[in-house]
């Protein structure tokens, strides 16, 4: 890890240089990852996408991103080369080659020069990596006027190069914040409720009710869908908060506060709605072992471990500050914390004991998504 | 609109578009994410009505607020109307001294 100073002084350097080295950039294109091995990757401002080597818990290499920063976002694909970014203030993804830094995909997602089209967060690879869906939500920027257009999915062959047009475009759910794809080609879109859409034909139905669940005596769950982890148990998780009434009674003041998890098997199509604890404190993400199910880690200001069967707090640790997005290395033995800052925290996923902080260069990470993969 | 009485330009032209019959229907925003007003609490609360649960320090939550416009009544959002708010402050940690206030300007 860089000494503070020197990371503050080498911060310093590279936005004086920005301007005039985008030439440079593109030059640093690093080593080329090693197959078997296992790596993570974030993306931070000033507008990078950052690989770290999970081996040694170190940087592997810095890709320098096209236009800006925003929200970073990120989902990698099933060949574990490319990694596809959510960037450019919500208006762009563009697919990264790992290997060589190397932009091998760009789609915008305004498909008019009158248009002002943002996707929130909601992208997914299909599960064969050919197709990319994106959610999109269209202004039409009238010279006097804004007009809001219909929210849409927009499909994408991701072998269509640096000026990808959507293949098909269908009506899409409103309220849509985090998608994943199923074996079975259906797309899960999480957002009212968890849709599963026919990404042919356009037609959803709900695959796990959230807003519309009928649990007896609970009262509507509140849910936070903005980071799709990629899971290597391949599943979908996805937090909520509740109320349970006492029986006989609707008083909240008397209701149990709980926390649980929407889940899908994106290999089996299994869903699970399931309580795991007390509603003590907030987190962000939650995510379960990948060595064992029954364990499920939350994080926000602190990095918390429940036993999901007994629905109780097994140990926190405390965090030297927020953390938006928790994931675990592919054999269960580490917890990684990413987002906010630019530090990615470092936890033995049994004794949650503090292993390291892997300190990025450059800024923010804002609210990227943290994914672990082996190439 | 009984009791609101336009006192600029903007809000002038609300009025006689509704008088005109102009306004259209209105419909919800896609997504409390992306510039528009929430009701989530802010920075003043959290969802116990304390504050252990707002991120710590609030230059954590800095960006994951400002990027997808969650409360653009506390932060300028850097999605749409103030891009590039935080050119010169890349870590929100060690530059947020660089941050300035915004005011709204007239568009051209």
């Amino acid at each position: 890890m860089l000494p503070r100073s020197m990371t503050i002084m080498l911060t310093t350097l590279t936005l004086g240089l920005t301007t005039l080295t985008s030439g440079l950039a593109v030059a640093a294109k690093g080593p080329a990852l090693k197959p078997g091995n296992e790596y993570m990757v974030v993306a931070n401002y000033p507008n990078q996408m950052q690989v770290l080597d999970l081996q040694t818990d170190t940087l592997y290499k810095t890709c320098d991103m096209p236009d800006r920063f925003g929200p970073g976002a990120l989902q990698v694909a099933p060949d574990k080369k490319t990694a596809y970014i959510l960037n450019n203030g919500y208006e762009d993804i563009y697919g990264v080659n790992m290997d060589t830094c190397e932009v091998t995909f760009h789609a915008k997602m305004a498909q008019t020069p009158k248009e002002r089209t943002k996707t929130l967060y909601a992208f997914a690879l299909s599960y064969d990596g050919k197709e990319l869906y994106a959610v999109q939500n269209p202004t039409l920027m009238e010279r006097d006027h804004y007009v809001v257009q219909p929210t849409r999915l927009a499909v994408y062959n991701t072998d269509a190069g640096l000026d990808a047009k959507p293949v098909r475009m269908l009506p899409s759910p409103r309220l849509v914040t985090a998608m994943q794809t199923g074996k079975d080609g259906g797309l899960y879109m999480a957002g009212a409720d968890i849709y599963k859409m026919d990404v042919h034909t356009g037609e959803y139905e709900v695959a796990v009710p959230s807003r519309n669940w009928q649990r007896e005596r609970y009262v509507q769950p509140d849910v936070l869908n903005v980071w799709a982890v990629q899971t290597p148990t391949k599943d979908f998780t996805i937090l909520y908060t509740t109320a349970r009434y006492q029986k006989g009674s609707e008083d909240l003041n008397t209701a149990d506060w709980i926390y649980g998890y929407f889940n899908i098997n994106l290999e089996t199509g299994a869903t699970e709605t399931k309580d795991f604890g007390p509603l003590t404190e907030i987190y962000f993400t939650g995510t379960r072992s990948p060595k064992d199910p029954n364990i499920m880690y939350g994080v926000l200001n602190r990095l918390a471990k429940y036993d999901i069967e007994k629905q109780t707090l097994i140990k926190a640790a405390e965090l030297e500050h927020s953390y938006y997005c928790v994931t675990l290395n592919q054999s269960g033995s580490k917890v990684y914390l990413a987002g906010t800052n630019n530090h990615v925290a470092v936890f033995d996923a049994d004794s949650l004991e503090h292993l390291k902080t892997i300190e990025l260069p450059g800024g923010d990470m804002s609210t990227t998504t943290a994914q672990i993969f082996v190439r | 609109m009984k009791h609101l009485k336009p006192v600029n330009n903007k809000a002038h032209t609300l009025t006689k578009a509704v008088a005109d019959d102009q306004v259209e229907e209105v419909v919800a925003m896609q997504s409390i994410a992306g510039c528009t007003a929430t009701t989530d609490p802010g920075w003043e609360i959290d969802a116990f009505g304390g504050v252990t649960s707002l991120c710590q320090p609030m230059e954590s939550d800095l960006y994951g607020c400002a990027d997808p416009c969650w409360w653009p009544a506390q932060v300028p959002d850097t999605m749409n109307t103030y891009p590039d708010w935080n050119d010169n402050a890349a870590s929100s940690a060690d530059n947020w001294r660089n941050l300035g206030t915004v005011f709204p300007a007239d568009k051209d």
